[in-house]
């Protein structure tokens, strides 16, 4: 709490830089961040997305594969056709990984905060400014168990960074989270190429989602393709991994 | 004063029938018992440059502070109640934070001056309290290297200009700027020109450098820069505008 008290409502006229402005359980949000994680919750019960996501850059943009599969403790598929990829600027997107109410929740708010922004500010956030506003919910919020990347373009080019549930947030060239990661990142590893095309990394991101299809039980049921250029977002979904391939 | 106006010009600040507040028009006339502020954009940066009147020989001039860094690339300079102006200076401190925590990046000039006219226009609602007394400039640049001029009044309404003056005087001040100002100006320039204008006001002595506060936010280095009396007196010298009684 500031010293700085709005003479109408009562409450902080500074607000807590790291809960949301709106949603999200922002009114519970206070002192005891942990207290939001609910320890009585039937975690058995949780629809967890188990998952592959994977953001790659290139010069022309970026592209986003995720899987389609959600899951009960990694042993029941609940879902065959969940979109784990979701536009929340008008050149970002983000994938959900984790806790699927968690997720969906957070993309609200930070869907709600970028266009809070952009009508504030006359231009759209920094990907940058997104994740950092993403790592600081992730932080400090009333989420849990989520574990997204956030990929998009601005003025300074392709961006992809991985949100971690304590609020780390790192920038790379390419990125993978979710419980299949290590079978896509061992797809991508070999490949990855920074002057690759944006149809190449579609291919290479689609093949290492479709690897860890194979073998990850919280990962399967097709893709889904999300491109980021300037002009904006396109997001495609597919039944077949194979279907997704443009080579 | 009429008697029909008692009822709307204490305590609370609501509507006379003529659709006039009342405390936000006393909160203006406070400003104007302040001595002046002057603000100017050029395309080099911005300069703000304060007066201050030391009324005794005893008072220590450095302790009357009209003008405030705010953050990296933000200055501030206020005219009427100094109280209220830091207030207002530590309100958009801490915004500038905020947005730095929240965001990872600085503040534009226009978010942190409409966070700043936002929190003012609360005081102009609420019951039991006051306006601000106190009129700002804030010159900034922004992120993407645009220099910026914003005025807030005690309404809470944010103007942005190229060149303006608050306090005491204003009408002669504005009345300078508005007849010297040129769009080519640059940095220099501005100091100048804002100096020129404060001259303005003190018809008989000239300007006293240590009776001035002068500070600058450039393009080039992005952040605030206050000059000390050293380096403001061969800016007065330039332009011939020296204290001659010295």
């Amino acid at each position: 709490m500031s010293k700085f008290t709005d003479p109408i409502t009562g409450v902080d006229a500074v607000g807590d830089p790291t809960a949301p402005e709106l949603g999200g359980g922002a009114p519970e949000f206070g002192a005891q961040r942990h207290d939001v994680q609910a320890p009585d919750r039937d975690d058995a019960a949780v629809n967890k997305t188990g998952t592959t996501t994977v953001g790659i850059t290139t010069a022309d943009g970026v592209v986003v594969a995720t899987d389609r599969r959600a899951s009960l403790g990694g042993r029941f598929v609940s879902n065959k056709s969940v979109q784990k990829v979701e536009q929340i600027h008008p050149t970002a997107v983000m994938t959900l990984v984790g806790s699927v109410g968690g997720a969906q929740s957070f993309i609200r708010s930070l869907r709600a905060e970028a266009d809070l922004y952009e009508v504030r500010h006359g231009d759209p956030m920094s990907i940058h400014a997104l994740s950092t506003l993403a790592g600081n919910f992730a932080r400090g919020g009333p989420w849990f168990a989520i574990n997204p990347i956030i990929a998009g373009t601005d003025e300074n080019g392709s961006h992809v960074y991985s949100v971690d549930p304590a609020g780390g947030v790192m920038a790379d060239d390419y990125t993978v989270t979710g419980s299949g990661m290590q079978l896509a990142y061992g797809t991508i590893e070999g490949e990855y190429d920074p002057g690759m095309s944006l149809d190449a990394a579609r291919d290479l991101a689609v093949r290492a989602v479709a690897a860890a299809s194979e073998r990850d039980t919280g990962s399967g049921n097709g893709v889904v393709v999300a491109t980021v250029t300037d002009e904006g977002v396109e997001i495609e979904d597919f039944d077949e991994t194979d279907a997704a391939l443009t080579a | 004063m009429q008697d029909n106006q008692q009822a709307y010009d204490r305590g609370m600040t609501i509507f006379s029938p003529d659709g006039r507040l009342y405390q936000v028009e006393y909160a203006r006339e406070a400003i104007k018992r302040g001595t002046a502020s002057v603000g100017v954009r050029t395309d080099d940066g911005v300069v703000l440059v304060a007066d201050r009147q030391v009324r005794s020989p005893l008072l220590e001039a450095d302790s009357i502070e009209k003008l405030h860094r705010v953050d990296d690339h933000v200055a501030v300079a206020s005219a009427g109640h100094v109280a209220d102006a830091r207030q207002l200076v530590e309100f958009a401190r801490t915004q500038a934070q905020r947005h730095r925590l929240r965001y990872d990046e600085p503040i534009d000039v226009e978010t942190l001056a409409k966070e700043v006219t936002d929190y003012i226009q609360r005081y102009t609602q609420s019951g039991g309290v006051r306006p601000f007394g106190v009129a700002l400039v804030i010159a900034g640049i922004d992120p993407d290297g645009t220099p910026r001029l914003f005025e807030t009044d005690p309404s809470g309404t944010p103007y942005e200009w190229t060149a303006t003056a608050v306090g005491g005087d204003r009408q002669t001040l504005m009345g300078y700027l508005e007849d010297h100002y040129r769009d080519d100006l640059d940095l220099d320039g501005g100091i100048g020109l804002a100096l020129g204008a404060l001259a303005e006001t003190h018809d008989d002595d000239g300007l006293d450098a240590d009776s001035l506060e002068v500070t600058t936010v450039d393009v080039e280095s992005g952040r605030v820069r206050s000059l000390d009396a050293e380096e403001i007196a061969p800016h007065l010298a330039e332009l011939n505008l020296e204290d001659d009684n010295e």
